[in-house]
């Protein structure tokens, strides 16, 4: 018997590539929409961490220190599994929600890092104005901090869309669970692996060049 | 009577001095930790004058300019704009401020807006001008100091002398009382130092109340009503320009003008 050189049916990739293209699907939509929900509760979180008062700003400093120091798989748990005797929540939500809680936590130090980024001289002329603190850091502080934010959080939406993977793990049809599902129907692990490793990379490469772009483009108003 | 209701209610009014100096602060102390850096400071502008605060740095002076708008908060003082205390109230603050214009040091501009939105920016988002009319003024400010040609660009495309004069043209569109100078042109270039300059002569000459801190001695000696002279958290005397130049009474401020006054040619 000819001894093959690679041990694995390479071959079948092309062929079985785009049977993986409705859990892509589901990884773009279950990361995009955490991410968003991580962008709302980490502007929230930031703010509140910034804030004058007490109550508020311990209560943010919790939330990262809980959110940012557990796995987000224990959390997926949680949501998933923990809270069924208060409330199930569906597979699909239970990925944002956790997904969304979880970069929350990241975001918002993301953003807290980019407003403090920002001169103390802008807020400064903005209350010289007679701003409120509230519409400077609206008009003046957040526009500004947006900007330097944005290689960050591209940062961390590419991490973001590589976690969505743990999602296979409560049953959402994402890549990854279509890679272990395919793979034990046909004991061709490393080529359905490989398969959802050029998806994750393909996605990973068009959300890079995206940033990219984003960035480049808003480079236009500083050049100082 | 729905009309009545219109009417906003008026602060609870204190009795209100009609001699009263535009600007008097009372008995201002702060310090920076351990610091004192303002002590017991007592300082008065009337309406339409221009008064110059010299001094070595760190001799308090910025501080005393940024206490009057409260960017920094004395420790205890009084400050009164047209014989009406000042407290340390945002409400009260956010409403006096836009009477107060402040130029700052490193110009503070918004760089995410291009100049005329720097301008307006105040007019629409305090004043609640609508914003063609908000542009109409600040093209005519812009005009006034001479960039209505730069109305579209944003500020990193300007020199520091065009930037600072945006910044005069931003305070000046809040239509302020009193203008507030810390030390506007020591970022600057030497060669741009003179149109900025000459943007606050020009404002001095429309009558506009000043209170300006500067190492510009030119600009005190020839525009200033008065020049106070601030060492180590205390005004040491305040003069007529042509009396601090040629006679002062303390020992310290000679020295001080020899330091920064060219020797005399002759």
């Amino acid at each position: 018997m000819p001894m093959k050189i690679i041990p694995w049916d390479l071959g079948a990739i092309p062929s079985r590539f785009f049977l993986f293209g409705e859990a892509a699907w589901y990884t773009v939509q279950i990361t995009a929409l955490g991410v968003l929900l991580g962008l709302v509760i980490g502007l929230i979180v930031a703010l509140g961490r910034l804030s004058n008062n007490k109550t508020i700003s311990t209560f943010s400093r919790a939330y990262i220190f809980l959110i940012r120091g557990t796995p987000l798989l224990v959390q997926l748990f949680i949501v998933y599994y923990g809270l069924t005797s208060i409330v199930t929540i569906a597979p699909i939500p239970s990925a944002v929600i956790a997904l969304g809680v979880h970069n929350g936590a990241y975001i918002a130090e993301i953003f807290r890092g980019s407003i403090q980024s920002i001169h103390y001289g802008q807020m400064e002329a903005a209350r010289s104005l007679g701003m409120t603190r509230s519409k400077a850091m609206r008009r003046i502080i957040l526009p500004q901090a947006f900007k330097r934010a944005v290689p960050s959080l591209g940062n961390q939406l590419i991490i973001a869309l590589k976690d969505s993977s743990l999602a296979s793990t409560i049953a959402v049809p994402e890549l990854m669970l279509r890679g272990r599902q395919m793979g034990s129907s046909t004991f061709m692990y490393m080529e359905m692996f490989i398969i959802v490793g050029i998806w994750y990379l393909l996605m990973t490469s068009v959300l890079s060049y995206a940033i990219h772009r984003i960035e480049t483009r808003l480079k236009v108003s500083d050049r100082d | 009577m729905t009309e009545q209701k219109k009417i906003k209610p008026i602060m609870k009014k204190e009795p209100i001095d009609p001699d009263a100096p535009f600007l008097r602060i009372e008995k201002l102390n702060k310090w920076y930790g351990e610091l004192h850096v303002l002590k017991n400071i007592s300082l008065s502008v009337q309406k339409g004058e221009v008064v110059v605060i010299i001094g070595a740095s760190g001799s308090g002076k910025s501080t005393l300019l940024r206490c009057v708008n409260f960017l920094e908060k004395a420790k205890d003082g009084k400050i009164y704009i047209e014989g009406k205390r000042i407290r340390n109230q945002e409400k009260q603050l956010n409403r006096v401020r836009q009477d107060l214009g402040m130029v700052f040091q490193h110009f503070n501009l918004f760089p995410h807006m291009t100049v005329i939105q720097n301008v307006m920016e105040g007019l629409v988002q305090v004043k609640g001008l609508p914003k063609d009319e908000a542009r109409e003024r600040a093209l005519a400010l812009l005009d006034q100091v001479g960039l209505n040609d730069k109305a579209e660009v944003y500020p990193s495309m300007l020199s520091g002398g065009q930037k600072q004069r945006v910044a005069i043209a931003r305070a000046l569109a809040m239509d302020p009382k009193i203008m507030l100078f810390d030390e506007p042109t020591s970022a600057l270039d030497p060669e741009l130092v003179g149109e900025v300059l000459t943007v606050m002569t020009d404002l001095a000459k429309l009558g506009m109340t000043m209170l300006v801190v500067t190492h510009e001695m030119w600009f005190a000696k020839e525009v200033a009503d008065r020049v106070v002279f601030m060492d180590d958290g205390v005004i040491l005397e305040e003069a007529a320009p042509e009396k601090m130049f040629s006679a002062p009474e303390h020992e310290r401020t000679l020295e001080f003008l020899k330091q920064v006054l060219p020797p005399q040619a002759d």
